[in-house]
């Protein structure tokens, strides 16, 4: 290759390509010099789902619709309308669907071909929703990944692995914890993890 | 195509290992990449066609490459075949290096805004019914599908209809949104899996209307 002269010779990896932050920080620098992207867009989009779109926007939700009966029906009826309802909208989020835990039904998402999520009310997936490990067993051994998650579920219950291949985007409704109808919706949202919301985790009890 | 991406029902990936208190990303190039590839996609394309060039990554390299490695892959890759960057900007890249190429011509294009809502009214009837069985085609294209291997050939009940949604299979490769009617169609884990998956499991997928056949 062509050797560079103003290089630093400090490492023989001539051709070996540079770490990724280098190479990314070169794309972004050579897009933003010719006017095609806006570094401080950047700057906002990683803030925005950094510190305001999250799994507590889907805690709520969930909230909502273990105390407001009326609500659980319009979101299980149309997810997308009753979690807009809550101000959550956005991109992957556009067609959502409320799928809802009992003790006879435990469900699963995971979208095996890539890793479509519902961002709007779980923000960006985690590295495990992404792995290969999740997205090739979640649907011939969903029972073998929740014992991965240490969630063991009697044979007897059905579970519903949910393949997220088109534009629908799946959000669960865990099961309400026992001895927690005393609690604020604020407090429910509490013990909604971002886990409960894919189906590797029940709801939180209370403490 | 029958690529590496669709890995539902391989084995040998290991446990799923879930990292505590694991940050939105775990390295400040992972959110540029994200932030880029979002703007990136104002020039053109959609998201099936994005879909499509994470699948086209080489088999071996693809396995070998983290989530937004492939989006960084997938970024380099447009923006040479778009002309936003040239073939010497790219090469200077892969070192690392931001070097403007003076001889390479700006693209006039403005931005457009990207819509994201992917459905479709349509005007013709359903072909299926909710309840009914249908049986996943067996295709085996060699370009961008959203039926996985898995359930090529299987049977279902339809349990939902949603109408005409964008058509991938179309949309990836240029030929237009072709909005096709979409089913959830659900099969029982002993059908894609045999006698030994538990009986009461089931298997949910969303299937476009030219993926599936009468039984």
């Amino acid at each position: 290759m062509a050797h560079d002269h103003d290089h630093d010779h400090d490492h023989d990896h001539q051709d070996a390509p540079a770490d990724a932050a280098l190479r990314v920080k070169a794309l972004e620098t050579i897009l933003a010099r010719r006017g095609y992207i806006d570094q401080a867009e950047i700057d906002r989009m990683v803030d925005h789902f950094q510190n305001e779109v999250g799994p507590r926007n889907g805690a709520k939700v969930v909230a909502k619709a273990w105390t407001d009966p009326a609500y659980r029906k319009r979101l299980l009826d149309n997810a997308t309308a009753a979690v807009a309802e809550l101000g959550f909208s956005g991109r992957q989020g556009e067609h959502l669907i409320a799928i809802e835990n009992t003790a006879k039904v435990h469900n699963l998402v995971v979208c095996t071909l890539c890793s479509c999520y519902p961002v709007p009310v779980l923000g960006l997936p985690p590295v495990w929703y992404k792995s290969f490990a999740y997205r090739s067993r979640a649907v011939i051994d969903p029972r073998g990944v929740l014992a991965d998650f240490g969630l063991g579920i009697p044979d007897d219950v059905e579970v519903r692995v949910w393949d997220s291949t088109a534009e629908l985007r799946y959000l669960v409704v865990p099961e309400r914890p026992a001895g927690t109808e005393k609690l604020s919706e604020e407090q429910l949202a509490e013990l909604v993890t971002r886990d409960s919301m894919i189906g590797t985790a029940r709801a939180s009890a209370p403490k | 195509m029958n690529g590496v991406h669709d890995m539902g029902g391989m084995h040998g990936f290991g446990p799923v290992l879930a990292e505590k208190n694991e940050p939105v990303f775990h390295e400040t190039w992972e959110g540029r990449v994200f932030g880029m590839s979002g703007q990136l996609s104002r020039f053109g394309g959609n998201i099936d066609a994005r879909r499509f060039a994470i699948e086209q990554i080489r088999p071996d390299r693809y396995l070998r490459l983290s989530y937004y490695e492939r989006w960084f892959e997938r970024a380099l890759r447009y923006c040479v075949e778009t002309g936003l960057i040239s073939a010497r900007e790219r090469a200077a890249i892969d070192s690392g290096k931001a070097e403007l190429d003076n001889t390479h011509v700006k693209v006039d294009r403005a931005p457009a805004p990207v819509h994201s809502d992917y459905a479709r009214p349509l005007a013709s009837t359903a072909l299926f019914a909710v309840g009914e069985r249908v049986r996943a085609k067996l295709i085996n294209p060699t370009t961008h599908t959203r039926l996985p291997r898995y359930a090529r050939g299987k049977i279902g009940v339809i349990i939902a209809e949603h109408g005409g949604h964008v058509f991938p299979d179309s949309n990836a490769i240029g030929k237009g949104e072709d909005p096709q009617r979409l089913y959830t169609v659900c099969f029982t884990a002993r059908e894609l899996w045999g006698d030994a998956a538990n009986p009461n499991d089931t298997v949910s997928l969303d299937l476009w209307e030219p993926y599936l056949e009468r039984v």
